[in-house]
C-alpha cells in the first residue's frame, strides 16, 4: 500500500510532465511496448473517481505554489520532509498518550489491590456476621409469629369481652340514665355468654368457663342497674297522661329475660299509675272540669243513675286509655303472657278506685231510691261489668269484683224492695171493689212491675243475660199477687169471685203482654182464666135455666131413670108445668140478653164476656135438647109432646146463635 | 322500629253523636281503618277507637268515643260526653229528621262538655247526594249560628271523613296555642306529653369508673 501510494504520489508528476507529448504517443501505439502499456494505464486512470488521488493533490497543493525545476526535482525530499515531521509530531502526541495509559493502569492496578483488599475483608466479616444473621432471621420468624398470636387475641378479645366503654355503660352509676348504647352493649354481654359455649367445645374450656362467668356476672349487674333505672323511670309517671320513652320499652324488652325484675317492673308501674288513676277519679268526682264544666260527678249525686252512670262511665274510659299506656309500655316484649300481664296490672292499677267508688254506689243503693231506680242501677253495672272485662278480661280484678259486688248488692236490695211490696200486699188485704174490677193495690203493683219490666227491656244488659232476671222479677211479684186476688176474692160468692179473678187475671195478662219473655207466665195466666171462665159459663147458663123455670126439670130429666117410671106422671113433670116453663123460655128466646147475670157486666174484656155469653149459650140449648128429646120419647107417655115443647132444638139454636 | 307511633305529644279525646243509623261508627271505622264496614251492627253503649295524627307537625293521639244513637241508651251514653276534647255531631244528609234533632244533640253536647270543647257538624253520607234531604247551605247556616265547624262527609266513599277528624284537631291545637284550652285544669280532653324523650337524652356528667361489684 505504502509502495502504491508512492507510485501514485509519483504519477501525476510523470503524468503532467509527460502531458504535452501525450499526442504525440498515442498515434503510434504499439499494444505490447511497456511503455505504451504503462501509459494506456495512466491514460485510463480516472482521477475523478480516484479520491485518494485527489486528496493526495489537494494535500500537494498546500505547499507546492511554485512549480519550477528546483522545486520539482527537490519535490521527493519535501515530501519525506514532511512525512517526517508528521511522524514526529505523531510520535510526541502519543507519547502523551501512553503516558496517560500508563498512569490510568496504575490507577486501575491500585483499585484492582484495593477491591482485592475489600473482597477480603467482606469474606471476613460475612465469616463472622453469619451467625448474626441466622439469629435475626430467628428472631424475625418469632416476631411474625407473636404478631399473628397478638391479632388472634385482640380478634378473641373483640369477640369475647366488652370495650371500657361498653363496661362503663353497664355498670355505669346508680342513678346515670341508660341510652340506646346500653342496650347494645347489653346485646354484646348476651351475644357474647352466647358464643362463649363453642370455647367449651373445644380445649379453651378455662377460657371459655372464665368468660361465661365474667358475662354472667356483667349480665346480673346490667339487669340490676336497668331494673333500677326503669324502677325509678315508672315512678315518674305520674300524670294523666302518660309518656312511655322508648328507651323504657326498649328496657322492658331487655328485662323479659329475667322474669323477677321484669315483674317487679310492672308493679312500680302499676303502682304508679294505681295512684294516678285514684287521683283522677277524685278531682272528676270532686272537681269536674276547668272552671267547673263538665260539672264534679258528685254535683249529681241526687240523680242516682246519673251519679252511677257518670262514675262508671269516667272509669271505663280510664280503664281503656291505662290499658293503652301498658300496651305502649309492653309492645316490644315478646314472651308469651303479654296480654295476661296487660290484664293483671290493668287490674291491679283500676284496683285503687275500687273503695271510693264502692262506698258510693254503696251509698246510692242503700238510700233505697226505689224498686225501679235499683233496677236500673243493678242494669247499668250489669253493663259496665260486660264492657269493662272486655278490657280487662274475665280475669278477677278487683274493679269487676267490686262493680259485680254492687251488680249484686243491687239487685238483693231490688228484690228485697219487692219482696217488701209483695208482702205488704198480703198484710192487708182489701176486699174487692164493688165492680169487681183490679183492686188499687193490684193496679199500683202493676204499674211497678210494668216499669221495672220496661226498664229492663230499654236497659243495655245483652239478651241472653236479661232472661234469668225475669223469671226472678215476675215470680217475686206475680205469685204474691196472685195470692192476695185469690185471698181477697175468698169471701165473695162464685159468680162474683170468678168475675174478679178473671178481671185481675187479665190486667195482669195485659201488662205482661207487651214484654219478652213472659210466654210462660201468659200462659199460666190463660189457664187461671179459663178455668174461671168456665165457672162463669156454668153459672150463667144455670142462672139461665132457673130464671125460665127449666132447672128443676132438666135436673129431674138427668137423673131420672126408667124404673122410675114414666116423667109425664113425675110431680112437676107434668105438661102444664113444662107449658109454664116453655112461656119463660119463649120470653128468653126473644129478649136473651136480659137474662145476664149482673157480674157480666162488670168484665173488662168484651171477648171475654162474649165468650162467657156464647158458651152458656150452648149449654141452655144442650140442656133443652135433652129436655125435649125426653119429653118426644114416647116412654115418657106425654100426650101430645109437640103441642107442650113446640120449639125444636134446632129452632132454639137458631133463635139464640 | 315501632316505636314512631307512640311518640306523641297530645291525646285529644273525641266523642261521636247523632241520632242512630247516620253512620257513626261508619265514620269512625273509616278514620281508624281506611275501610267501609257495609253491615255495621248497632252500637251498645260505646266503643272506642284510636289514631295518630299530625297537626303542625305535631303528633297527636285521637282517642275517639263512639256512642250509641239508639235513644235507650241516652242514658249511658250522656256520661261520655264529660271531658271531651272535640264533639262530632254526626246526621244523615238523606233523613231530615236526623238533622231535625241536631239542636237536641247541641244542647246536650253544651251542657255536659266544658266550654273549650270543638264541636264539628257532619253530614254524612255525602255520597248519596241524589237522595239528599238537607241541602249544603242550610246545614252550614245553622253551623255558622251556632259556632260549629260544618263538613258534609261520606264514611263509605271516606271523602271529607280525615278532614273531618283533623279540622277538628286544628281548631283545638289552635285552641291550645293561643292559651284559651288550659292543659292543666283536669277534664279539658287533652293530654300533653312532653316531646323530649326522658331516656335517651344525653349527659354531660362523666360517669364514675366502676361502681358496684367489679368482676
Amino acid at each position: 500500500m505504502a509502495e502504491g501510494s508512492g507510485e501514485v504520489v509519483a504519477l501525476p508528476a510523470s503524468g503532467a510532465a509527460n502531458g504535452l507529448s501525450n499526442g504525440a504517443g498515442g498515434t503510434s501505439a504499439q499494444p505490447n511496448n511497456p511503455l505504451s502499456r504503462k501509459l494506456h494505464k495512466i491514460l485510463e486512470t480516472r482521477l475523478d473517481n480516484d479520491k485518494e488521488m485527489l486528496e493526495a493533490l489537494k494535500a500537494l497543493s498546500t505547499f507546492f505554489v511554485e512549480n519550477s525545476l528546483r522545486t520539482r526535482r527537490n519535490l521527493r525530499g519535501d515530501i519525506e520532509r514532511r512525512s517526517l515531521a508528521i511522524n514526529e509530531e505523531f510520535v510526541s502526541i502519543f507519547k502523551e498518550v501512553k503516558e496517560e495509559l500508563e498512569s490510568i493502569n496504575e490507577d486501575v492496578q491500585a483499585m484492582s489491590s484495593c477491591c482485592q483488599d475489600m473482597t477480603s475483608r467482606l469474606q471476613a466479616a460475612k465469616e463472622q456476621t453469619q451467625d448474626l444473621i441466622v439469629k435475626t432471621t430467628k428472631l424475625q420468624t418469632e416476631s411474625q409469629r407473636l404478631e399473628i398470636r397478638a391479632q388472634v387475641a385482640d380478634a378473641f378479645l373483640a369477640k369475647f369481652q366488652l370495650t371500657n366503654e361498653e363496661m362503663s355503660l353497664l355498670r355505669g352509676t346508680r342513678e346515670g340514665p341508660v341510652t340506646e348504647d346500653f342496650f347494645k352493649a347489653l346485646g354484646r354481654v348476651k351475644q357474647i355468654h352466647n358464643d362463649v359455649k363453642v370455647l367449651l367445645r373445644t380445649n379453651q374450656q378455662t377460657a371459655g368457663l372464665e368468660i361465661m362467668e365474667q358475662m354472667a356476672l356483667l349480665q346480673e349487674t346490667a339487669y340490676e342497674r336497668l331494673y333500677r333505672w326503669a324502677q325509678s323511670e315508672c315512678r315518674t309517671l305520674t300524670q294523666e297522661s302518660c309518656d312511655v320513652s322508648p328507651v323504657l320499652t326498649q328496657a322492658m324488652e331487655a328485662l323479659q329475660d329475667r322474669p323477677v325484675l321484669y315483674k317487679y317492673t310492672l308493679d312500680e308501674f302499676g303502682t304508679a299509675r294505681r295512684s294516678t288513676v285514684v287521683r283522677g277519679f277524685i278531682d272528676a268526682l270532686t272537681r269536674g272540669g276547668p272552671g267547673g264544666t263538665p260539672r264534679p260527678i258528685e254535683m249529681h249525686s241526687h240523680d242516682p243513675l246519673r251519679y252511677v252512670g257518670d262514675m262508671l262511665a269516667w272509669l271505663h274510659q280510664a280503664t281503656a286509655s291505662e290499658k293503652e299506656h301498658l300496651e305502649a309500655f309492653l309492645k316490644r316484649v315478646t314472651a308469651p303472657g303479654v296480654e295476661e300481664n296487660i290484664q293483671e296490672v290493668v287490674g291491679h292499677i283500676t284496683e285503687g278506685v275500687c273503695r271510693p267508688l264502692k262506698v258510693r254506689i254503696e251509698q246510692v243503693i242503700l238510700a233505697e231510691p226505689g224498686a225501679v231506680l235499683l233496677y236500673k242501677i243493678s242494669n247499668l253495672l250489669k253493663f259496665y261489668h260486660h264492657t269493662i272485662s272486655g278490657i280487662v278480661g274475665n280475669s278477677a280484678t278487683t274493679l269487676l269484683t267490686t262493680i259485680e259486688e254492687m251488680h249484686l248488692l243491687s239487685k238483693k236490695i231490688f228484690f228485697n224492695s219487692l219482696s217488701l211490696h209483695a208482702s205488704k200486699l198480703m198484710d192487708k188485704v182489701e176486699l174487692p171493689p164493688p165492680d169487681l174490677g183490679p183492686s188499687s193495690a193490684l193496679n199500683q203493683t202493676l204499674t211497678l212491675l210494668r216499669e221495672v219490666l220496661a226498664s229492663h227491656d230499654s236497659s243495655v244488659v245483652p239478651l241472653d243475660a236479661r232472661q234469668a232476671d225475669f223469671v226472678q222479677v215476675l215470680s217475686c211479684v206475680l205469685d204474691p199477687l196472685l195470692q192476695m186476688c185469690t185471698v181477697s176474692a175468698s169471701n165473695l160468692g162464685t159468680a162474683d169471685m170468678a168475675t174478679f179473678m178473671v178481671n185481675s187475671l187479665y190486667m195482669m195478662k195485659t201488662t205482661l203482654a207487651l214484654f219478652e219473655f213472659t210466654d210462660r207466665r201468659l200462659e199460666m195466666l190463660q189457664f187461671q182464666i179459663e178455668a174461671h171462665l168456665d165457672t162463669l159459663i156454668n153459672e150463667q147458663a144455670s142462672y139461665v135455666l132457673t130464671r125460665v123455670g127449666l132447672s128443676y126439670i132438666y135436673n129431674t130429666v138427668q137423673q131420672h131413670k126408667p124404673e122410675q117410671g114414666c116423667l109425664a106422671n113425675l110431680p112437676n113433670l107434668d105438661s102444664v108445668a113444662l107449658k109454664a116453663a116453655m112461656v119463660q123460655f119463649d120470653r128468653y128466646l126473644s129478649a136473651p140478653d136480659n137474662l145476664l147475670m149482673p157480674q157480666l157486666n162488670f168484665l173488662l174484656s168484651a171477648t171475654v164476656k162474649e165468650q162467657i155469653v156464647k158458651q152458656s149459650t150452648e149449654l141452655v140449648c144442650r140442656a133443652y135438647a135433652e129436655v125435649y128429646a125426653a119429653v118426644m120419647n114416647p116412654t115418657n107417655e106425654y100426650k101430645d109432646p109437640e103441642g107442650i115443647l113446640h120449639r125444636s132444638p134446632q129452632q132454639v139454636q137458631a133463635l139464640l146463635s | 322500629m315501632a316505636t314512631a307511633p307512640y311518640n306523641y305529644s297530645y291525646i285529644f279525646k273525641y266523642i261521636i253523636i247523632g241520632d242512630m243509623g247516620v253512620g257513626k261508627s261508619c265514620l269512625l271505622h273509616q278514620f281508624t281503618e281506611k275501610k267501609f264496614m257495609a253491615d255495621c251492627p248497632h252500637t251498645i253503649g260505646v266503643e272506642f277507637g284510636t289514631r295518630i295524627i299530625e297537626v303542625s307537625g305535631q303528633k297527636i293521639k285521637l282517642q275517639i268515643w263512639d256512642t250509641a244513637g239508639q235513644e235507650r241508651f241516652r242514658a249511658v251514653t250522656r256520661s261520655y260526653y264529660r271531658g271531651a276534647a272535640g264533639a262530632l255531631m254526626v246526621y244523615d244528609i238523606t233523613r231530615r229528621s236526623t238533622y231535625n234533632h241536631l239542636s237536641s244533640w247541641l244542647t246536650d253536647a253544651r251542657n255536659l262538655t266544658n266550654p273549650n270543647t270543638v264541636i264539628i257538624l257532619i253530614g254524612n253520607k255525602a255520597d248519596l247526594d241524589a237522595q239528599r234531604d238537607v241541602t249544603y247551605e242550610e246545614a252550614k247556616q245553622f253551623a255558622e249560628e251556632n259556632g260549629l265547624l260544618f263538613l258534609e262527609a261520606s264514611a263509605k266513599t271516606g271523602e271529607n271523613v280525615e278532614d273531618a277528624f283533623l279540622e277538628a284537631a286544628k281548631k283545638i291545637y289552635q285552641n291550645i296555642q293561643d292559651g284559651s284550652l288550659d292543659l292543666n285544669a283536669a277534664e279539658s280532653g287533652v293530654q300533653h306529653k312532653p316531646s323530649a324523650p326522658q331516656g335517651g337524652r344525653l349527659t354531660s356528667e362523666p360517669q364514675p369508673q366502676r361502681e358496684g361489684c367489679g368482676c
